[in-house]
């Protein structure tokens, strides 16, 4: 029988026992994200209220044990992970949605409150929550803001950031903070910009005011299918090009459709090389007009099909069918190794083309499904991690991926963060007097060196997690720097 | 301290060709009455790595200058040894219109950058008073929406990469060119609306948007300031599509008139504002307007097709027009706008100017004179509201005698440590921002 230890028993005192997760088969669950990486906390705390955060980080801090911030755990970049053990302070039961103002189009939630329960609650008004991740049935609001998540309707709202008006925040060394305020742009430093996206890394939020925004009237969703992805990722272009902001602007191909149509029965035909999902809103007489322009563009690129949906339950539909689809993959294969690759639009066609050859190269199938709209690609490298060295062909080939975006002009992650798998790799994109800066506002909110540690930067002590070493071939191979 | 100024003068002279030391032309940079003791304008990036470094290594204090419209804002300066003017750098750094993102120095001005785009069918949906000489740079440092930031948010949100140097004179960069970023800290959030205090803003990356098919604007008269206030919030509630929506008092919309707003008289009014495809956007003023004549409101409704001159008049509102005035900053949740004007009414008899974004909370208000215990007094009265009422411009003594900012609020702290992080001299901008910042 395993016995507490010393600052096991102090979480106890502070939170209750049923609030005290320690045993070693009930922390398995707590081992692993999306991601390949895994880490083991020693216990894990899950707080009621904002008081319960600050005992939590005050007696972590007591004796010198990491905390790592996690809410629902569906990130994918090992950024919920205890890189260096010690004390996961887990969100999920600070999940009531406190407010709901519909003159002022704002809602102060806890971080804990899964999206779509804020979306449902939104809808009650008239209202909507914008970011919508793909996993947005689990993930929590404080996990989007630390991600500063998007989702297929980010491309004309914006992501968590464009959407967040103040915050309360534990900082690292256990201070209780509201920042931003219930309007936009008040004077003062943009704190609540600093914070989201930042990765769990300068404290935890406990509170948040969001933006509401309103529903729009009329939606329609249309369904281009092609023959070729170069022919569909034309198309993305010429749409964005044409001036029009989709509200979504999606891609799925071959082998995401393979994975789908079986389970989810989307009505996506499994002989085409890739679909697209184009969505647009606002005032009926717009999505009318703007609905005609799009199919006109889309038809322009020798689609077999175009098909188009206004109902709410044909939408759904076709929906599933990208939201679904990364559940979907255990279909071809038992593990998948997702990329969140960004570049510039302009880029995509011949990036895709490259994200092939690569993954042909190390004989691995891919999958993509992602926001075209936004340039946000997210290829899919599906492998069996029990097949000898399969892990490591995945995490090269990632590697290569993620610095085929960086020589096109892009970025490592579009709205996953870096978290703990793409850390080596942040040197290629900014230098060191970049980094050292961004560490310099870290150091702003209190002290680094325990709280959340090994995550976005490079060089951190004692990470020794597997994506670290195979990181270190591609950096070989490719130098430490490129695009800075 | 006049010797020390000679010879940093002097110092600075070896190291730049463009050194101004002429008292004449210095007062042109001066701030709240003060006059730097050299102005030198930078031609690259590496002349602001350079003058930093000679700063930081003789502490000098440093204020960065764009295009000099937004000045009277903020504390009188702690310190100011040099003025240094960045409209110089003003080029297109990288521009390919099909990605919908464009990199740009510092200096190139709002006017000009929306020409540049204007050719590519595409805009940057920001307002900003005197557009003609705001420079990006300065229009990112302060860092605010204007009339239309219930739609298009203020320049974080169009923001996705920036080039600064630090204190220090080191080069850094953040964000990217994508639309869609989270690879490291967001470094330009940061820097937009920091005021020059915490590096120099050299070159920004900015998302753009297409220009509208249609883009349609709609005046009514109302007979109190009140009532235009009113009917805009109705119009805002009933109409969320609405691009612009503001109330406008007697003399707001005369001196709107006098600056361009040819449809706006000497009344109190109602300005609105939808974009789109031109049948979205006459339905949206079309539900804004019923909305409107519900709340009361009748007269003749008067359109123009001087879109972008009769919005740009109302913007430039935002900056004081007489010297003489008190120019007051109002922003809270706006549907808390009608009752902030009855206090305003009551604290405030001599308001003239008022303007008031009525689907965001924002409102700009002039005062013939007001002393610094009425604004103290307003400030508490309106804070149940989450009212923030800042000093945009006035006389001196009113702001040596009440913090233009107001007080700080609970990121103090925070901000604080990160202008101690940032710049640990205090020689940027020193003692102009929120407390004491």
């Amino acid at each position: 029988m395993k016995t507490p230890t010393p600052l096991v028993r102090d979480l106890i005192d502070a939170i209750g026992e049923e609030a005290v997760v320690w045993h070693d088969e009930d922390l398995l669950v707590y081992e692993y994200d999306g991601t390949i990486d895994r880490g083991n906390p020693d216990v894990i705390a899950l707080p009621a209220n904002t008081d319960d955060v600050v005992n939590l980080i005050k007696i972590a801090n007591k004796y010198d044990a990491p905390v790592t911030p996690r809410g629902a755990g569906t990130g994918l970049s090992g950024g919920a992970l205890a890189a260096k053990g010690g004390v996961i302070i887990g969100m999920n039961r600070m999940r009531r949605i406190l407010d709901v103002d519909p003159e002022n189009k704002t809602a102060l939630v806890q971080p804990g409150v899964v999206n779509l329960d804020l979306g449902t609650e939104a809808e009650r008004h008239g209202l909507a929550y914008a970011p919508d991740p793909s996993s947005q049935r689990a993930c929590t609001i404080g996990g989007n803001i630390a991600e500063n998540a998007g989702g297929p309707h980010t491309l004309a709202w914006g992501t968590t950031t464009n959407h967040v008006l103040a915050l309360e925040l534990v900082t690292a060394d256990g201070e209780v903070q509201w920042i931003g305020h219930d309007t936009r742009d008040e004077p003062g430093y943009d704190l609540v910009g600093c914070v989201v996206g930042s990765e769990g890394t300068v404290g935890i939020v406990t509170q948040a005011l969001v933006r509401l925004v309103p529903r729009p009237t009329a939606v329609r969703t249309m369904l281009a299918i092609y023959d070729s992805v170069r022919q569909a990722s034309n198309a993305v272009s010429a749409v964005v090009a044409s001036g029009i902001v989709p509200a979504a602007l999606e891609m799925i191909d071959k082998m995401t459709i393979a994975a789908v149509e079986p389970v989810l029965n989307t009505g996506f035909p499994l002989d085409a090389e890739a679909v697209l999902l184009v969505e647009v809103d606002g005032p009926e007489s717009q999505v009318e007009a703007e609905g005609a322009r799009v199919e006109g563009i889309l038809n322009r690129f020798e689609p077999r099909e175009v098909r188009s949906a206004t109902d709410p339950e044909e939408r759904e539909q076709l929906w599933a069918g990208r939201k679904g689809a990364i559940g979907a993959l255990g279909q071809i294969m038992p593990n998948y190794y997702l990329l969140d690759g960004v570049v510039p639009r302009t880029q995509l066609p011949d990036v895709l083309d490259g994200v092939y050859e690569i993954a042909e190269r190390y004989r691995l199938p891919v999958a993509n499904m992602f926001h075209a709209g936004d340039g946000n690609l997210h290829p899919c490298l599906l492998f069996d991690e029990r097949e000898p060295g399969a892990t490591e062909r995945v995490l090269d080939a990632g590697g290569e991926i993620m610095r085929l975006c960086v020589d096109a002009g892009g970025a490592i992650t579009g709205e996953h963060g870096v978290g703990l798998e793409k850390r080596d790799y942040l040197p290629w994109i900014f230098t060191e007097a970049d980094m050292e800066t961004m560490k310099s506002l870290r150091a702003a909110f209190g002290p680094t060196e325990n709280f959340n540690p090994c995550k976005i930067f490079p060089k951190g002590h004692g990470c020794g997690e597997a994506g670290h070493q195979h990181a270190q071939h591609q950096i070989a191979k490719f130098g430490p720097k490129a695009f800075v | 301290m006049a010797d020390a100024e000679t010879g940093d003068a002097d110092r600075l002279k070896t190291l730049f060709d463009h050194v101004d030391t002429d008292l004449d032309r210095l007062k042109r940079y001066a701030v709240d009455g003060l006059v730097p003791s050299a102005a030198i304008r930078a031609a690259a990036i590496d002349d602001v790595e350079r003058l930093q470094s000679v700063a930081t290594e003789r502490e000098l204090s440093v204020i960065a200058h764009g295009g000099r419209t937004m000045l009277d804002l903020g504390m009188p300066p702690r310190g100011y040894d040099v003025a240094l003017d960045l409209s110089g750098m003003n080029q297109v750094v990288d521009y390919e219109p099909n990605d919908f993102t464009i990199t740009v120095q510092a200096g190139m001005t709002l006017a000009e950058l929306q020409r540049h785009l204007a050719t590519n069918g595409q805009f940057l949906p920001l307002d900003h008073p005197h557009f003609e000489r705001a420079t990006l740079g300065g229009v990112c440092a302060v860092g605010r929406g204007g009339l239309r930031r219930n739609s298009f948010g203020g320049p974080r949100d169009w923001l996705i990469g920036m080039r600064m140097v630090k204190a220090d004179g080191t080069g850094i960069k953040g964000g990217g060119k994508v639309v869609k970023n989270v690879s490291g800290y967001d470094l330009p959030k940061l820097f937009a609306r920091s005021l020059g205090t915490l590096g120099i803003i050299v070159e920004v990356t900015l998302k753009l948007r297409p220009q509208p098919a249609s883009d349609q604007i709609v005046a009514l008269n109302a007979p109190t300031f009140e009532s235009a206030l009113a009917a805009a919030r109705a119009a805002a509630n009933a109409a969320p599509f609405l691009n612009g929506c503001v109330a406008l008092s007697a003399e707001a919309s005369a001196n709107a008139h006098g600056l361009g707003a040819r449809l706006l008289h000497d009344q109190p009014a109602v300005l609105l504002r939808a974009n789109g495809l031109e049948s979205a956007a006459s339905e949206v003023l079309a539900q804004a307007l019923r909305a409107v004549r519900e709340s009361g409101l009748e007269g003749p409704e008067r359109t123009t097709n001087a879109i972008v001159e009769t919005w740009q008049a109302v913007a430039d509102l935002e900056l004081q027009t007489d010297k003489d005035d008190v120019r007051l900053r109002l922003g809270l949740p706006p549907g808390n706008l009608a009752r902030a004007q009855q206090i305003l009414a009551d604290r405030l008899r001599d308001a003239t100017s008022r303007i008031a974004a009525a689907d965001s909370g924002l409102m700009f208000i002039d005062v013939r004179s007001v002393d610094a215990d009425t604004l103290k007094t307003l400030r508490r009265d309106l804070g149940p509201l989450q009212g923030r009422l800042t000093i945009e411009s006035g006389p001196l003594e009113l702001k040596r005698a009440c913090d233009v900012w107001g007080p700080a609020g609970p990121g103090a702290r925070l901000m604080h440590n990160i202008k101690e992080q940032f710049d640990p001299q205090g020689i940027l901008n020193p003692g102009r921002y929120v407390d004491g910042i």
